[in-house]
């Protein structure tokens, strides 16, 4: 293989991998990988649902307004394979949420990686480090 | 393009079709076939399959139960030449071709959570089933559907059109052969929006070529799309131990409304 060619399919990994993307959906169609979020709240519900897992959590801003975030996560069939399970993030969870915001900029984003203050990481598909 | 070098292609396609393009971050899949490692495709808990022969069941037929991960053609592009038979290639008539140019993204039917039809495939498992009169597919998604295929019998005469089509098998030596006739026009060959027609035929033929391992070659004959048949290469691979689970899509689609633009990859392309 040239080295060109290589190189064009090294990128397309990469530009692949670059938003953490649906089974059923072109994710790069409702995600814009360069809108970059990282959300402080506390969980207010948790959807166990197909084709995507969803979490709801209320961001509290400088002034003190409270907007309601929509994260969404990967399926239940790939998490549990994954190490989550339903009850590894439930209402009330204060979290730290980084991720891809909406390309329509609603308050809608993927969550790539959730943090919670006893450190555990759980991520878009997997428990990194579930206790 | 020497044979190693193809192996380096086919693998890095096989990466991604297995992953589907999720999140990769930390983890990146154990490579397929080693019986030390774990994890299979995106399910990184996933015990890989151990070394060994084929099975075959008590009366000589090759035995291809069990759940499987992959196969198929590229969901992303089926012309991407790294998932079809080398030299092959995807030519569309140009109605075809200005209607890929016009298809939206938010009209995939697997989006809509519509079956993806023969062969784009998904990163969820699949099971095949046994029995002397039919086989099987028991998908866990992207639609928790399933598939039959009657052996050793024919085709109707005037199928009525669906979306899986209807199926025939018969065995060539250790290969299941698969034939479909019958299509709908309505699935799409990828998140490209690669069309078809109710000509559509397709061949697939399923050869498990070790314990843990099983190749999957679909060829796509539709003159009412293409100039001319092609032949999509896919190997699958055994999860053992596996179960499939639930996963009913229509539950809370809310994607659907969001997704703007042209049809195109998982990652855009």
């Amino acid at each position: 293989m040239k080295a060109e060619s290589r190189t064009a399919v090294a990128l397309t990994v990469l530009v692949t991998l670059a938003l953490p993307l649906s089974a059923h959906h072109s994710g790069a169609a409702e995600f814009d990988a360069n809108k970059k979020i990282d959300l402080n709240g506390i969980v207010t519900k948790v959807e166990w649902t197909n084709p995507h897992a969803h979490f709801y959590m209320d961001v509290t801003d400088a002034s003190g307004k409270v907007t309601n975030w929509n994260l969404e996560l990967a399926s239940p069939n790939v998490l549990v394979r994954n190490g989550w399970s339903r009850h590894s993030l439930k209402e009330g969870d204060k979290v730290n949420v980084t991720g891809s915001r909406a390309k329509d900029n609603s308050n809608l984003g993927t969550a790539a990686v959730i943090t919670l203050p006893d450190g555990r990481r759980l991520t878009f598909l997997a428990a990194d480090n579930e206790k | 393009m020497k044979n190693k070098q193809r192996l380096w292609v086919f693998s890095a396609a096989a990466t991604l079709a297995a992953a589907f393009s999720f999140l990769a971050q930390s983890q990146t899949p154990a490579p397929a076939g080693n019986a030390q490692a774990k994890g299979v495709g995106l399910y990184r808990n996933q015990a890989a399959p151990a070394a060994g022969v084929a099975p075959k069941l008590a009366d000589g037929t090759p035995d291809l139960s069990g759940v499987w991960l992959g196969g198929g053609g590229s969901d992303a592009d089926i012309a991407n030449p790294a998932s079809l038979k080398p030299g092959d290639k995807v030519l569309m008539l140009p109605w075809a071709e200005e209607l890929v140019s016009k298809r939206l993204s938010k009209q995939d039917p697997e989006a809509n959570c519509l079956p993806a039809g023969i062969p784009r495939g998904s990163p969820y498992p699949w099971r095949i089933v046994q029995t002397p009169t039919h086989y099987f597919i028991l998908f866990e998604g992207n639609i928790h559907s399933y598939r039959q295929i009657f052996m050793n019998a024919k085709h109707p005469d005037d199928p009525d059109p669906t979306w899986y089509g209807h199926s025939v098998g018969r065995w060539e030596g250790n290969t299941l052969v698969v034939d479909t006739v019958g299509f709908n026009d309505k699935f799409w060959f990828d998140y490209k929006g690669h069309p078809h027609t109710e000509k559509l035929h397709t061949v697939e033929r399923y050869t498990r070529t070790d314990l843990g391992h099983m190749s999957i070659e679909v060829t796509i004959d539709d003159p009412g799309a293409y100039k001319q048949p092609f032949t999509t290469v896919g190997r699958a691979t055994l999860m053992p131990g596996a179960e499939l689970l639930e996963y009913i899509c229509q539950e809370n689609n809310q994607d659907l409304e969001k997704l703007e633009g042209p049809a195109r990859g998982p990652g855009g392309r």
